[in-house]
């Protein structure tokens, strides 16, 4: 689903990627660990073709980048810092901005809604909901188009615990059709869902853990990564 | 409904449901521009007998100015909600978002026309004929095309930069003085008792051309401006 | 700098450079024919145009290195685009100083609104000085990539501002400018081609100049980091 290789992106003189090749298939939740300025959320914009690699090639379901982002786009879900909705709209007004931009049809904008509890408050304009529900909100926009590949940066970040719950769910019964790239700095969560682990240092892959991988032996080899 | 019109339409909705929600970009517009226009009579309106003459220009500069004040509140919600990601990540052209923007701009300066140009013939023509106002609206649609084009290609670079209040005015005025100059032409050419056809079909062909050019130009360069 | 390549090819421009502005000084005003209606400021035209013509072309290399930054995101081309621009505007402004004080002489004024080329070159300068505030604005690959694109529109509008300053001027005073340009005997045809060329050379001198000195700068900065990281802490 994900080809990566050799890929380089620098800010400046310093690179944020720094030679770095990654593969992932279907069916694979692949947690990326490791400290902060390693590279991870540049990796993730590179996948989801919000950043361009000074080096190296990248193909997302088989579609080479830079010249066939387009066609990988409705693959990628991609769920980052941001909530990505606009806060003056309503709630249904935002999932439905996202149907019409991804083609997804408009009956989802409801559904979607009941999906993460926010049925009551379609109508009401963002800006009038808590932290959680924007967050359960921005759940509903990264699964309104179906994406074949989830790129989850931090996700469990200010959620509320129906929207743990929710992501949670949407991580086990994930299928063998779909890949997921997790983002995130809590070994217990990267230990829970990950199929595959991969740790990051300063632009590259510092070490690599097949199959589920206990607690314990993340904590110890993370700590190794960042000693 | 094909999936790039179905884009557009949720894009200029979107844009239009935010302005009718938060009132922030039509109204301030209006209000400059009949703030600008009562500054150009108290600047040298009071100086002359008759204004017919200077209408003209006195009406684009205005429109001009009040241009660059409603392009440069372009992307100002996926700036400051940052939200402009979720458009990168949708598969939309990049083409489409350049001309749902500029759509969206051609909206804002009809509104303001629509109360302006009647306010300026009132205030600075002397007998005012009904026709020319169907002749001035053409005028207005003919630069419409070319402000907002432009106006849009260079608010994308200017929202997100350093000292973007003043980089779009002094980036997107320079470039707008040939649609100040032929807008201007043209309605005085039929203005008051002139009725210069030939010049006024001249003029409002230039505009029709400058907007195809930097139609063409933002067809080539768009792309580039969010390309990471 | 342990090559010599790029010092000696720009000392070869410069003389060629020297050789020919001095040629074309000495042949401006001491060999070319006196114009029989302007007098002695017609010699300006010999500058004022070739400066003029220089600057258009400083600002086509400018077009011509946006695009292909765009297309190859080289950071030479980015380079390129912005000693182009700072060049064609300081050739410009040149434009339209000489231009001022031929309007002066010949007309006993210094602005004259009604002609479309200098009133255009006004336009350009204000355009492209905006470049550098844009520039200015921006950081990174995005500074190159923005710079590269507004150095397209920029050029999209030269022409557009001519045109439609010259369409303005013929409604309002019709056929005011046939000077110059056309009817030029032999005599002042070489010397202002010789002029000509000589521009041509000193914005080919000062652009390779600035090049390097950029790229001298970049070595200088780089060494510098490589030092400061090798220092013991």
């Amino acid at each position: 689903m994900i080809e990566a290789e050799g890929l380089v992106r620098r800010f400046d003189a310093r690179a944020a990627l720094n030679g770095l090749s990654l593969t992932l298939d279907a069916g694979e939740v692949l947690a990326l660990i490791g400290p902060n300025g390693a590279g991870k959320t540049t990796l993730l914009r590179v996948i989801a073709g919000l950043l361009r690699p000074d080096e190296g090639a990248i193909a997302v379901g088989g579609h080479e980048y830079p010249d066939k982002r387009q066609a990988a786009r409705p693959l990628i879900g991609y769920l980052g810092h941001d909530p990505l909705v606009y806060l003056d709209l309503t709630a249904a007004q935002n999932l439905e901005f996202y149907a019409d931009l991804y083609g997804a049809p408009t009956d989802r904008v409801l559904s979607g809604l009941e999906r993460v509890g926010l049925l009551a408050r379609a109508y009401d304009p963002v800006r009038t909901f808590s932290r959680g529900m924007v967050q359960r909100l921005a759940l509903a926009r990264l699964m309104m188009h179906d994406p074949r590949l989830l790129l989850l940066d931090e996700p469990f970040a200010g959620l509320d615990a129906a929207g743990t719950e929710l992501l949670e769910s949407v991580l086990r019964d994930l299928g063998d059709t779909r890949g997921v790239v997790l983002v995130t700095h809590d070994m217990a969560i990267a230990a829970r869902h990950a199929t595959r682990v991969v740790g990051l240092r300063a632009g590259a892959v510092a070490f690599e853990a097949l199959g589920p991988v206990g607690h314990e032996e993340l904590v110890q080899r993370y700590s190794e990564v960042i000693s | 409904m094909t999936a790039a019109s179905r884009q557009f339409r949720a894009l200029l909705l979107k844009d239009l449901r935010l302005e009718l929600r938060t009132r922030q970009t039509a109204i301030a517009m209006v209000l400059f521009a009949v703030v600008a226009m009562m500054a150009f009579q108290f600047g040298f309106g009071f100086r002359v007998d008759d204004t017919t003459p200077l209408a003209g220009g006195i009406l684009w500069a205005t429109l001009a100015l009040t241009a660059v004040l409603g392009v440069g509140r372009s992307f100002v919600p996926e700036r400051e909600q940052r939200v402009l990601d979720g458009l990168l990540l949708a598969p939309v052209s990049r083409n489409l978002l350049l001309v749902a923007r500029a759509a969206s701009v051609f909206v804002y300066l009809v509104v303001v026309e629509v109360i302006t140009v009647p306010l300026v013939t009132v205030f600075f023509v002397q007998d005012p004929a009904a026709t020319d106002f169907a002749l001035i609206a053409v005028v207005c649609v003919a630069a419409n095309f070319g402000i907002s084009i432009l106006g849009s290609l260079l608010a994308a670079m200017a929202v997100f930069s350093r000292a973007r209040e003043l980089l779009l005015p002094v980036l997107f005025l320079p470039a707008l003085l040939p649609v100040i100059i032929a807008s201007a032409g043209a309605t005085h050419a039929v203005l008051g008792v002139s009725n210069d056809m030939p010049e006024y079909q001249g003029y409002v062909l230039f505009l029709l051309v400058y907007a195809v050019i930097f139609a063409l130009v933002a067809y080539a360069t768009y792309d580039h401006v969010f390309d990471d | 700098m342990t090559e010599t390549g790029p010092g000696r090819s720009i000392a070869l421009w410069g003389t060629l450079t020297a050789v020919l502005s001095t040629a074309a000084i000495v042949g401006a005003f001491l060999v070319a024919p006196e114009d029989a209606d302007q007098g002695i400021i017609q010699r300006i035209f010999y500058f004022h145009v070739a400066i003029a013509i220089t600057s258009m072309v400083a600002f086509a290399v400018a077009f011509v290195a946006g695009v292909l930054y765009l297309r190859k995101r080289e950071r030479r081309f980015d380079e390129i685009g912005v000693v182009s621009i700072g060049l064609g505007v300081l050739f410009s402004a040149l434009t339209v100083l000489t231009g001022s004080i031929w309007a002066k002489a010949s007309w006993g004024i210094w602005w004259q609104w009604s002609d479309p080329r200098l009133v255009t070159y006004a336009i350009v300068v204000l355009l492209y000085v905006s470049y550098f505030m844009l520039r200015s604005s921006v950081d990174g690959e995005r500074q190159a990539r923005y710079s590269a694109i507004f150095s397209v529109v920029a050029f999209a509008s030269v022409p557009l501002s001519f045109y439609a300053v010259r369409v303005a001027q013929s409604f309002i005073h019709p056929v005011v400018f046939t000077q110059s340009g056309a009817n030029m005997p032999n005599t002042m045809l070489v010397w202002f081609v010789v002029s000509q060329v000589a521009m041509l050379c000193l914005f080919i001198t000062l652009l390779k100049l600035e090049l390097l000195q950029r790229r001298v700068d970049q070595a200088l900065g780089e060494l510098k980091l490589r030092l400061e990281a090798s220092r013991p802490v």
